[in-house]
């Protein structure tokens, strides 16, 4: 999967465009605060309408460019999609799931310790032995005591 | 010149407090740390650090801050040296002379060499940054909403016109992006709420310091481990000499001083940052050099010129984000938040409501450029070590500290939220090449942005012609246009082919 290529640009572009045209449109119908009596040249809506076209206009010349555009021949960047999706996916569901349902040192732990044995396991393509899955579990727990002892007691937080 | 340098002085002994000087050991090592390990950036250090500050006294926080920030900024020579990956975006021109001196064996010289080219970089920084500040503070209180617009415009423009890899365009849409998400939330002068969709976490708008650990941290832990790991060296010598020799640096002088210079303005350009500074001082180290063939495959003096440029970028940036509350840089927009949290507000009235302050922050710059000398020149061998750990224990760790971190702040579960849309968004945008300071600029501008215009329009009674014919407006105004003009592709080849043609003909006139 390339993100920069004439199709990817093509898609922003177009996805810019529907931004643009919602800003500048929520700018235009957005309370002119005549109540208020405030100068007519001072309406809240005046900077996202003018954000909006110049979206939309960057957006058009992105779009028509987009086949012109140079693009340097990037040297083969060794890239792992898996790794990507596993550490976007894992790091979502501890932020977005488990930070506030959970104790935030153990949702912190459990986070630490899947994170490090997933990845020794997919580097060294084995299950890492029982004696480093310990001690990363002990590191995970360490850590996670570490940040929540220094937020709550130091910093006088209300752990989420 | 006496008074400033005696402010200077008292700012300077103020610090050397035994609090003072833990401060600056423990913080410039952490940001040492933290550039150089790839990935981690300056930005990302100062934006984690100010929310573990926040509880901490003014002074203090500030001075810890700086620290991270100078130290980031230099630690990003020793991944770049070692690993040919820049610990920092700061840290590429380094690698090009840095890696190849380390391949032959002369790893240590080499780092030796990025820490004295940091440290008198960061000097001829901290210099003009004392004599420039202060008058640049005065030049702006003539500054009314017309000239802020501008300002705010100006900074966009040529933050994006510069740091857009492939096209100017793209740093003007992550700009303009930047600037849409300021619009959201209360507006600055009827506090009218603008596209909250209904969310009351949205009516304050969207904090700088979670989007900036979003974009910044999360991002980065996700370019980290999407990337395959990065190897050290081979053959690592580091038997050879750690301490500068003078008659290298004696020949490197008016380099040093020139690189210096480049890297202080530079700095001063809003948003346009370390990486052009670097770069900026490299190509014109190359241009006067009388080896330039040397550069690219080892040469001392490009290593040398890379970090003098890109170090004294750092109180360049400081200039225009204490005087005018513009940053120079992604880390000094993230420092203009934490002084705003701290309660210094930066901007033309610095001089007039805390005039010692710019002094204090010289003061702390140059605490934090002796640090980096004294661990530069003795800890080499540990700053290997930090290399050497596992990234699958490192960054699940910085996560969990970008989660907590912006939360700490205002105790907002929302503000996580934030932090991981700006992440995600702001990862697939750095694979399709938009550079992120536009964008950080566009959040941290749009407000003065939004006010400016409309102040202006309701002191002219709408009428726009003062945007144009104020003396510094229509000076912004000609810069802006001219950077846009410059960016278009016929005109660039226009003045290109001049340019070549000028240059031919000077050749011919030389063979004669």
């Amino acid at each position: 999967m390339r993100l920069n290529s004439a199709f990817a640009d093509l898609m922003t572009a177009a996805a810019l465009f529907a931004i643009g045209a919602g800003m500048a449109y929520g700018g235009y119908v957005m309370d002119r605060l005549e109540v208020r009596h405030i100068h007519p040249a001072s309406f809240p809506g005046l900077v996202p309408i003018g954000l909006g076209v110049t979206l939309m206009f960057c957006s058009v010349l992105l779009a028509s460019g987009t086949r012109r555009m140079h693009r340097p021949e990037k040297e083969a960047e060794q890239v792992s999609w898996l790794n990507f999706l596993v550490t976007a996916g894992w790091s979502c569901l501890y932020a977005l799931v488990m930070v506030g349902r959970m104790p935030f040192a153990a949702a912190t732990a459990l986070y630490l310790a899947a994170f490090a044995i997933w990845f020794i396991r997919a580097d060294k393509a084995a299950n890492p032995p029982l004696r480093s899955t310990v001690m990363v579990a002990l590191f995970s727990v360490l850590v996670a005591l570490s940040i929540a002892a220094i937020f709550q007691y130091g910093f006088l937080v209300r752990l989420p | 010149m006496i008074a400033a340098l005696l402010d200077f002085g008292a700012a300077f002994q103020a610090f050397l407090t035994p609090a003072g000087l833990f401060h600056v050991a423990w913080s410039t090592l952490l940001g040492i740390f933290v550039g150089s390990l790839p990935g981690l950036t300056a930005t990302m250090g100062v934006a984690l650090l100010t929310t573990l500050t926040y509880t901490f006294e003014r002074d203090t926080a500030i001075l810890v801050l700086i620290c991270m920030y100078v130290g980031a900024i230099y630690g990003g020579s020793r991944s770049a040296i070692l690993l040919n990956i820049p610990g920092t975006p700061a840290s590429a021109a380094t690698s090009l002379d840095g890696y190849p001196l380390a391949m032959r064996g002369q790893a240590g010289y080499a780092m030796t060499l990025a820490t004295a080219g940091s440290v008198l970089g960061t000097i001829v920084g901290i210099v003009l940054l004392v004599l420039i500040a202060p008058p640049l503070a005065e030049i702006a209180l003539n500054f009314g909403s017309f000239e802020f617009f501008w300002l705010a415009l100006f900074g966009i423009v040529i933050s994006g016109r510069l740091t857009g890899n492939t096209s100017p365009l793209r740093g003007y849409i992550a700009g303009v992006l930047g600037l849409m998400v300021a619009m959201v939330g209360s507006d600055g002068i009827h506090a009218h709420v603008r596209f909250n969709f209904g969310i009351s976490d949205l009516n304050g708008g969207i904090g700088l310091i979670p989007a900036m650990v979003g974009a910044f941290g999360f991002a980065e832990v996700l370019t980290v481990m999407w990337r395959k790991k990065a190897r050290l060296v081979k053959d690592l010598t580091l038997s050879d000499r750690w301490l500068p020799k003078l008659e290298d640096l004696w020949r490197f002088k008016f380099m040093i001083g020139r690189s210096g210079i480049i890297g202080t303005l530079v700095g001063i350009i809003p948003g346009v940052g370390e990486d052009i500074g670097a770069w900026a001082s490299y190509a014109a180290a190359k241009r006067a050099s009388a080896s330039p063939e040397e550069y690219g495959r080892g040469s001392q003096e490009g290593l040398t010129a890379a970090e003098t440029g890109n170090s004294a970028v750092v109180p360049g940036a400081l200039i225009p984000a204490l005087t005018l509350a513009v940053p120079g840089s992604a880390p000094a927009a993230v420092l203009i938040a934490a002084l705003f949290i701290h309660g210094v507000r930066p901007g033309p009235m610095i001089m007039i409501e805390q005039p010692q302050f710019i002094y204090s922050v010289a003061a702390m710059l140059l605490l934090a450029t002796i640090a980096i000398a004294v661990y530069g020149l003795s800890l080499t061998r540990i700053f290997i070590l930090v290399l050497r750990i596992p990234r699958e224990f490192l960054m699940p760790v910085i996560f969990a500290l970008c989660v907590i971190g912006p939360y700490a702040l205002t105790q907002r579960v929302f503000d996580i939220w934030v932090m991981v849309g700006f992440g995600l968004v702001g990862f697939v945008l750095r694979q399709m090449n938009y550079p992120m300071a536009p964008l950080v600029l566009g959040i941290i501008l749009g407000d003065l942005l939004d006010k400016s215009l409309r102040r202006g329009l309701t002191l002219s009674d709408g009428d726009i012609l003062p945007f144009f014919t104020r003396p510094y407006s229509a000076a912004f105004a000609l810069v802006i246009l001219l950077t846009i003009i410059a960016g278009v592709s016929p005109v660039r080849r226009v003045v290109h082919s001049v340019f070549d043609r000028a240059a031919t003909g000077g050749n011919r006139r030389q063979d004669r």
